[in-house]
C-alpha cells in the first residue's frame, strides 16, 4: 500500500496532531502572553484540526481498519491493545475534527474582544484530542483518562466568560454533575475490574466467555450500570442529562455546539465500543441475567421524549436547541437498543450516520445562535423575528439546519432518521420492544417539527422589529455556517459512501 | 492473616455512600467537591483490593491514574468555584439558579 | 397485419404533435404573429389532416399499427385474474376506426381554424393568442385520445380535452355567464369522469392491463374470465364486467351530454361559435361515443350494459329533441339537437349496431359542424344577434350560407338522400330488429322514432325563422357581409353533409343486392384490421336476438319509410307554422307543456336542488365533523403535548443539588427495574 511502513504508533496520528496543536498554542501563549492575535491563534487551531481530519480521511481511504482479506490494512493495535485504530475510531475522529474545525473558524469572530484567547483555543483543541483518543481507546483505563481529558477542558470552556453569571453558573453545574458522574463511572470500572480482573475490553469479553465472572453477576451488573451512567452523562441522556440545558445555554455558543455535537459523539463511541466489545450480547445475559439492550430501550424512549417535550415550549432559542440535543441523543441510542446477538449492524450504522449528520446540522444551528449573540439581537424566539430580511443567507442556512434536525427530506437529517426508523422496525422482529422505540421516534419527530418550524416562522415570516441596527457579516462565522449548511445538503447525494463507512464501522464492531 | 476481599468492598461501598450523601446534602461547593473525592477514593479502595485479589497490578496502576485525574479535577473545580464566588459572592451551589425550566 | 413501426406509421405521432407545436407557438409568440396565432394553427391542422389521410390510405392498403411508444411505469401486482404485472404506457393504435376518426377530427379542426379567421380575427376579438393556443391544445389532446392504445392514456387525454373545453367556453371571461358556464361544464363532466376513473382503476386491478387491443387487452382478459366462470371481487365475471363498464360509461355520459348529465352542453354555447362547432358538436362530445366504440368488445360482453346504453340513448334523443322545439336562440336549438343526435349514436351502439353508431357519428360530425359554422355565419351577418325572432329573410342576402345551412338541416332532419338519413335510418333499423325480441330496446326504439318527428320540426322551424319570411329587424334588412374564410369551410362541409352518406347505402344495398356498404366493410376489416376489433367479431359477441317483420327487406323498408315519413311530417308542420311572411310564436297551443319545455324539464333546477338541498347539508355536516372531531383531536393532541411540555421542563429546577438527587433517584430506579427484570433479588 504505502511506499514505506509507518511505525505502529503513527496510527494515532489524528489524536497526536491535535495534541501537538494544543501544545503549539500553549507555546504561542507563553511567548506572547495575553496575545489577541486572533488570526494566528484561530489559524493554528484550524490548521491542526484540518490536518488531523485529513490524516483521518487518508487512513480511512488507505484501508486502515478494513479487514486484510478485503485488501485493507487491518485493525492496528497500539500499546498491547490499549488503543485500537479501526474504522469506528477513524469515523469518530472524522466527526470530531470536522466539528472542531467548524468551531474554531466560527470562534474567530465570536471571541473578538475577549481575553484568554490562547487558552480558549488550546482548551478546545485539547478537548478534541481527548475525544479523538476516546474513539481509539480500547481499555477502561484509557477510556477513563481520555474521557477526563475531554471533560476537564470542557468545564473550563463553559465557564470561560468569567464575568458572565450565566457562563459561570453553567460551568459550575456542568462541573458538579460531571464530577459526580465520573465518580460513578470510575466506581463502575472498579466493580467490573473486581468481577473480571482485567480492564482491556476484549480481555473482559474473554473472561466473561470463559466463565471467569460467573458468581459475580451482581457485581458485574452494577458495574455495567454505573458505566452506563458515566456514558449517559457524556451523551446527555436521561437521567444524567440535567447539566445539558444549563451548560448549553450558559456557555459561549460555539462551545455549546462543540459539546452538543463532538462531545456527545465521543460519549457514543464509548458506548458502542464498550458494550459491543467488552459485554457481547448473549454471553453477558447468562452472567447478569438480562441483555443490556433493555436498558437502552428504556433510555432511548425516555431520553427522546423528555428532550423533545421540554423543548416544545421553550422561549429561549439556545435552550430549545439544548433540549432538542437531548432528544437527538435519544435517537442515537436506538443504535444500541436495536442490537441483538446475531446482528444489528444496520441500526447501529444508522446511529453512526445520524451522529455525523448531526455533527453538521446541530453545530450549524448553534453557530447561528453564536451569530445572533455576535449581533446582539437577543436570545428569545421573538428577538429573532424577521432576521431573514437582514441576513437571508444565514437564515436560509438556519432553515436548512432546523428542517434537517426535524428530519424533513431532502436534507441529511431525514435520511439518517429514516434509516434509524427502518432499522428499529427490523430489530423489532427480534425484540418487540423496538416497536415502542420506533413509535416514540415518530411521535417525537412530529413534535420536534412543531418547535423547529416555530423558529423558522420567526426568522422568515414574522416582521422584524422597527428598531434593529444593521447586522454585520462576520467572515468566520458565516463561512462555518455556510459550510455546515452545504454539508447538510450535499451529504444526501454523498449518502452512499457515508452509509457504507458507517455500516462498515458498525460491522467491524458487532462481528 | 489476610482480610477477605468482601470487607474491602463493603468499606468502599460505605465510603462511596458517604460521599454520595455528602453530594446530596451539602450546599457548600467545596464540601460537594470533597464528597466527590470520597467517591473517587472509594473506587480506589476497590481497585487496589481487587488488584490484590486477582493478583495483577492493573488495578493499582489505574488507581494511580485516578488519583492524578482527581487532582486535575479538583484544580479545575477550584477555579470554577473561584469565579463562582467572584460573580455570586457565595460558594453555595444552590444560589446560582438564573437558568431553569 | 399489425405494422412494426416502419413506413408511414412511424410518422403517426406527428399527427398529434403538429397541433401541440402550434399551441406552443401561439402561446409564446402569438402576440407578435400577423394573425395572432391563426397561421400556425391552420398549418398544423392542415398537416395533421394530410398525415391522417395518409394513415387512412395506409390502413386502406391493409396495414394497421399498434405500438407502445413509452412505458412510464411498470410493476408487479396481484390481480383478480392472476396477471402478475402491470405496465402503464403511451402507445398508438391505428385501426380502421381510429384512422377514420383521425380524419374527421383533423378535417373539422382545420376547417374551424380557417373559419376562425373570419369569425374571430375579422371581428376584432382580443385575446386571440389564447384562443388559438387553446384550440391547438384541444386538437392535440383530441387526436391523441383518438389513437390512444390503452384506457389510461385515453382517460388522460379525455381529461385534457375537458380542460380545453373549459378554457374555451370561458373564453370571454369578462362576461358574467361565460365563466359560470365554463365552470358548470367542467364540474358536470368531471362528475362523470369521476366514475370513469374508478372504472379505469377497477379494470386495471381486475385484469392487470388497460390495453384496448391485442392478446393482452382487458377485453380478451374479460372474455376469458367469463368463459372460465371466474369470480371477480365476489361477483361472477359478467356482472363485474357490467359494473366496470357502467363506471366507464359515467365518463361517456358526462362527455357526450347524455341524460342526466346533459345540462352543461346548452350552457357551453357561451363559448365562441367556432368552439361550439369543433368541440361541442363534432369532436369532444363525440369522445364519449367514440370511447364506447373503442372498447365495444368489452360492452359487447354485457347485454345489461348495452341495454342501458341503448335506453339512455333513446330517451335522451327524444328528451332533448322536445326541448329544442321551443328555443329562440339559434345556438340553443343546435345544442339540444346535438344532445339528441348523440342519443341516437348511443342507441345505435347499445343495440349492437356498431357500424350504424360510427356512421352516424361521422355524419353528425360533418353536418353539425356545418350547422354551427352556418349559425356562426348568421351571427356574423346579424352583428352578433342570436335570437331567431329578430332574423328572417336572410335567404336572398346570403345565398351561400343559406344553401349550405339547408344541406346541413336536411341531413339533420334525416331527409333522403342527405347523409343524416342513411345513418339515422340504420340506427333505427338496428334498434327495431333487436327491439322486436327485447321489450326494453323496443321502448328505446319508439322514443328514437318519435324524436325523428321533433327533429324535423325544430330543424325547419330554425331554417324558416332564420332565412325565410320577411326581415323582422333592421339588422336583418342590412346584414354584415362574410368573407371567403367563412364561406369556404361552409361549402366543403355542405358537400360532405350532402354526400358522405353514400359511403354506406345499406338499404339500397339490401334492396338492389349491391356491395356498396363501404363503411361496413371498412369497419369489418375488409382492408386493414386489428384482430378482435372488427364489426364481424363484435357482431358475434353481442348476445341479442334479432327479429323481423316479414322478411329482412320488408322490415328495413318499413323502418326507413316510417322515419322518413315522420321527418317529413315534422318539416311540413314547421312549414305550415313558420314558413310565412310574419310567423307567430304559436306557443300558447302547447299550454302548460310550454313552460315545462322552456325550463328544460327543470333539469337545472333539480340539479341545483340536489347540490343545495342534499350535497350542501352533507358537506356542512362533514365540515362540522372535521372542525369539531378531527380538529378537536388534533388540537387536543397538541394541547396535551404543550401541557406535558410545561410539566416536563419543570423537573429542571435550576438547583444543582436537585439534579444530583434526581440523577441518583433515576439511577436507582433503573437499577431496581433492571434488577427485578434480571432476577437479582
Amino acid at each position: 500500500m504505502a511506499a514505506y511502513q509507518l511505525p505502529q504508533w503513527a496510527a494515532l496520528a489524528p489524536a497526536l496532531l491535535l495534541a501537538l496543536t494544543g501544545l503549539v498554542l500553549f507555546l504561542i501563549d507563553s511567548i506572547s502572553p495575553r496575545s489577541t492575535d486572533r488570526t494566528l491563534l484561530a489559524g493554528t487551531a484550524a490548521v491542526g484540526a484540518l490536518a488531523s481530519l485529513a490524516v483521518a480521511v487518508w487512513f480511512t481511504a488507505a484501508g486502515v481498519g478494513t479487514p486484510t482479506v478485503d485488501g485493507g490494512e487491518g485493525v492496528i493495535e497500539i500499546f498491547d491493545g490499549q488503543f485500537v485504530v479501526d474504522q469506528l475510531a477513524l469515523y469518530f475522529m472524522i466527526v470530531v475534527t470536522i466539528v472542531t474545525a467548524l468551531i474554531v473558524v466560527a470562534s474567530y469572530d465570536y471571541l473578538a474582544g475577549h481575553t484568554y484567547q490562547a487558552e480558549y483555543y488550546s482548551l478546545v483543541v485539547l478537548a478534541a484530542t481527548g475525544m479523538a483518543t476516546v474513539a481509539a481507546a480500547n481499555s477502561l483505563v484509557t477510556i477513563f483518562i481520555a474521557l477526563e481529558l475531554t471533560s476537564l477542558p470542557s468545564y473550563a470552556l463553559v465557564a470561560i466568560l468569567k464575568d458572565n453569571r450565566g457562563s459561570v453558573e453553567a460551568g459550575l453545574k456542568y462541573f458538579l454533575i460531571g464530577a459526580l458522574s465520573s465518580a460513578i463511572f470510575v466506581y463502575g470500572i472498579s466493580l467490573v475490574y473486581g468481577a473480571t480482573g482485567v480492564l482491556q475490553l476484549d480481555s473482559i469479553a474473554e473472561v466473561i466467555a470463559d466463565g471467569g465472572a460467573d458468581g459475580f453477576g451482581g457485581l458485574l451488573g452494577l458495574g455495567i450500570l454505573m458505566l452506563l451512567g458515566g456514558i449517559a452523562f457524556k451523551t446527555a441522556s436521561v437521567p444524567f442529562h440535567f447539566w445539558a440545558p444549563e451548560a448549553y445555554e450558559g456557555a459561549p455558543a460555539p462551545i455549546s455546539a462543540f459539546l452538543s455535537s463532538a462531545s456527545k459523539a465521543a460519549g457514543f463511541v464509548i458506548a458502542f465500543r464498550v458494550f459491543n466489545v467488552a459485554f457481547p450480547l448473549g454471553e453477558i445475559g447468562n452472567v447478569i441475567g438480562f441483555d443490556w439492550t433493555v436498558a437502552f430501550v428504556v433510555l432511548a424512549i425516555v431520553t427522546m421524549t423528555v428532550g423533545n417535550f421540554a423543548a416544545a415550549t421553550q422561549e429561549n432559542v439556545k435552550r430549545m436547541l439544548a433540549y432538542s440535543s437531548i432528544g437527538h441523543a435519544g435517537y442515537a441510542l436506538i443504535g444500541l437498543a436495536g442490537l441483538s446477538a446475531d446482528g444489528g449492524e444496520l441500526v447501529m450504522g444508522a446511529a453512526l450516520m445520524h451522529l455525523l449528520v448531526y455533527g453538521f446540522m446541530n453545530t450549524g444551528a448553534f453557530l447561528f445562535v453564536a451569530l445572533a449573540e455576535h449581533w446582539g439581537v437577543g436570545r428569545t424566539f421573538e428577538d429573532y423575528n424577521g432576521l431573514s430580511s437582514q441576513a437571508p443567507v444565514a437564515c436560509g442556512a438556519m432553515a436548512v439546519f432546523l428542517f434537517s434536525l426535524a428530519g424533513i427530506p431532502p436534507f441529511g437529517g431525514f435520511f439518517s432518521k429514516y434509516f434509524l426508523f427502518t432499522g428499529a422496525l427490523q430489530a423489532a422482529t427480534a425484540n418487540t420492544a423496538m416497536l415502542a422505540v420506533a413509535a416514540a421516534l415518530v411521535v417525537n419527530s412530529a413534535l420536534s417539527l412543531y418547535y423547529y418550524s416555530r423558529l423558522v416562522k420567526a426568522l422568515w415570516i414574522e416582521d422584524p422589529p422597527a428598531t434593529r441596527d444593521r447586522l454585520g457579516q462576520p467572515t468566520g462565522l458565516y463561512a462555518a455556517i455556510v459550510v455546515a449548511a452545504v454539508m447538510t445538503i450535499v451529504i444526501l447525494p454523498g449518502f452512499g459512501p457515508v452509509a457504507e463507512a458507517a455500516t462498515g464501522a458498525a460491522e467491524a464492531l458487532v462481528n | 492473616m489476610t482480610v477477605a476481599v468482601e470487607y474491602y468492598v463493603l468499606l468502599s461501598m460505605a465510603v462511596f455512600c458517604i460521599g454520595l450523601m455528602g453530594v446530596l446534602t451539602r450546599r457548600n461547593a467545596l464540601l460537594f467537591l470533597m464528597s466527590v473525592e470520597l467517591m473517587l477514593n472509594a473506587a480506589n479502595i476497590n481497585l487496589i483490593a481487587f488488584a490484590f485479589y486477582h493478583g495483577n497490578l492493573t488495578g493499582q496502576v489505574f488507581a494511580l491514574f485516578t488519583m492524578a485525574l482527581a487532582a486535575a479535577e479538583v484544580a479545575v473545580g477550584l477555579g470554577i468555584i473561584l469565579v463562582l464566588y467572584r460573580n455570586f459572592r457565595d460558594v453555595d451551589v444552590t444560589v446560582p439558579t438564573t437558568m431553569r425550566w | 397485419m399489425v405494422g412494426t413501426g416502419a413506413g408511414p406509421f412511424s410518422y403517426a405521432p406527428a399527427i398529434a404533435l403538429f397541433p401541440l407545436a402550434a399551441f406552443v407557438i401561439s402561446l409564446v409568440f402569438g402576440r407578435q404573429l400577423p394573425k395572432k396565432g391563426a397561421i400556425p394553427g391552420i398549418f398544423a391542422t392542415a398537416a395533421s389532416l394530410l398525415f391522417s389521410l395518409w394513415m387512412f390510405a395506409t390502413v386502406a392498403g391493409g396495414e394497421t399499427y399498434h405500438e407502445t411508444l413509452y412505458e412510464w411505469s411498470a410493476g408487479a401486482v396481484t390481480t383478480e385474474v392472476g396477471a402478475e404485472e402491470i405496465a402503464f404506457s403511451f402507445g398508438l393504435l391505428i385501426d380502421p376506426l381510429s384512422a377514420l376518426m383521425l380524419v374527421i377530427v383533423s378535417l373539422v379542426a382545420f376547417l374551424v381554424h380557417v373559419f376562425s379567421l373570419g369569425y374571430m380575427n375579422d371581428e376584432g376579438e382580443t385575446g386571440l393568442p389564447r384562443y388559438y393556443a387553446s384550440l391547438g391544445l384541444f386538437t392535440f389532446s383530441m387526436l391523441a385520445f383518438v389513437y390512444a392504445d390503452n384506457l389510461l392514456m385515453a382517460f388522460m387525454f379525455f381529461e385534457l380535452v375537458g380542460l380545453c373545453s373549459y378554457l374555451l367556453i370561458g373564453f370571454w371571461f369578462r362576461t358574467k355567464s361565460a365563466p359560470s358556464a365554463a365552470k358548470k361544464a367542467f364540474l358536470v363532466t368531471r362528475f362523470g369522469d369521476y366514475f370513469f376513473l374508478i372504472g379505469v382503476v377497477a379494470i386495471a386491478s381486475t385484469f392487470g392491463t388497460v390495453a384496448f387491443a391485442g392478446e393482452e387487452s382487458f377485453v380478451v382478459a374479460a372474455e376469458t374470465a367469463i368463459e372460465d366462470g371466474t369470480t371477480l371481487f365476489g361477483f361472477d365475471a359478467q356482472t363485474w364486467v357490467t359494473i366496470t363498464g357502467l363506471l366507464v360509461l359515467g365518463g361517456v355520459i358526462g362527455k357526450s351530454a347524455q341524460f342526466p348529465l346533459h345540462t352543461w352542453l346548452p350552457d357551453a354555447m357561451e363559448g365562441p361559435t367556432t368552439v361550439s362547432a369543433l368541440i361541442h358538436a363534432a369532436t369532444m362530445v363525440a369522445a364519449g361515443v367514440y370511447l364506447v366504440a373503442r372498447m365495444f368488445g368489452y360492452y359487447a360482453l354485457s347485454p345489461t350494459a348495452l341495454s342501458i346504453i341503448a335506453f339512455v340513448g333513446g330517451f335522451t334523443a327524444l328528451f332533448a329533441a322536445t326541448m329544442g322545439v321551443v328555443k329562440d336562440d339559434i345556438k340553443q336549438v343546435l345544442a339540444y339537437s346535438t344532445i339528441s343526435q348523440y342519443g341516437y349514436m348511443m342507441l345505435g351502439m347499445g343495440v349492437g349496431g356498431y357500424v350504424a353508431g360510427v356512421f352516424h357519428l361521422m355524419n353528425h360530425a360533418f353536418f353539425k359542424a356545418l350547422l354551427f359554422l352556418g349559425s356562426g355565419a348568421v351571427i356574423v351577418l346579424m352583428h352578433h344577434e342570436q335570437d331567431m325572432w329578430k332574423m328572417g329573410g336572410l335567404k336572398d342576402k346570403a345565398p351561400i350560407t343559406y344553401y349550405t345551412f339547408l344541406a346541413g338541416a336536411l341531413a339533420l332532419a334525416g331527409i333522403v338522400p342527405f347523409s343524416g338519413f342513411w345513418s339515422k335510418d340504420e340506427v333505427l333499423f338496428d334498434a327495431l330488429i333487436v327491439g322486436l325480441e327485447e321489450p326494453v330496446i323496443l321502448a328505446a326504439y319508439a322514443m328514437g322514432l318519435l324524436a325523428v318527428f321533433f327533429t324535423g320540426f325544430y330543424t325547419f322551424r330554425m331554417v324558416f325563422l332564420t332565412f325565410h319570411g320577411e326581415p323582422r329587424t333592421e339588422t336583418a334588412e342590412d346584414p354584415h357581409g362574410v368573407g371567403w374564410s367563412i364561406k369556404a369551410p361552409l361549402v366543403v362541409l355542405g358537400l360532405l353533409a350532402a354526400l358522405v352518406g353514400f359511403v354506406n347505402l345499406a338499404p339500397i344495398a339490401k334492396v338492389a343486392g349491391m356491395d356498396i356498404t363501404f363503411l361496413e366493410y371498412w369497419l369489418d376489416g375488409e382492408y386493414g384490421y386489428v384482430e378482435g376489433l372488427t364489426y364481424h367479431h363484435y357482431h358475434e359477441m353481442v348476445a341479442f336476438e334479432e327479429g323481423y317483420i316479414g322478411s329482412e327487406t320488408t322490415t328495413m323498408l318499413l323502418s326507413a319509410g316510417l322515419s322518413l315519413g315522420l321527418a317529413l311530417a315534422g318539416a311540413f308542420a314547421a312549414h305550415t307554422l313558420y314558413n310565412v311572411p310574419e310567423p307567430k310564436r304559436h306557443t300558447t297551443k302547447l299550454g302548460g307543456a310550454y313552460t315545462v319545455l322552456r325550463n328544460n324539464y327543470y333539469q337545472d333546477e333539480y340539479q341545483v336542488w340536489l347540490a343545495e338541498g342534499l350535497t350542501l347539508p352533507l358537506a356542512r355536516t362533514a365540515d362540522l365533523f372535521d372542525r369539531s372531531v378531527i380538529d378537536g383531536a388534533v388540537d387536543g393532541v397538541s394541547g396535551a403535548s404543550l401541557f406535558g411540555s410545561s410539566w416536563v421542563k419543570r423537573i429542571q429546577t435550576g438547583l444543582v443539588t436537585n439534579y444530583a438527587a434526581l440523577i441518583v433517584a433515576g439511577f436507582i430506579a433503573l437499577l431496581l427495574g433492571l434488577g427485578l427484570y434480571g432476577g437479582w433479588f
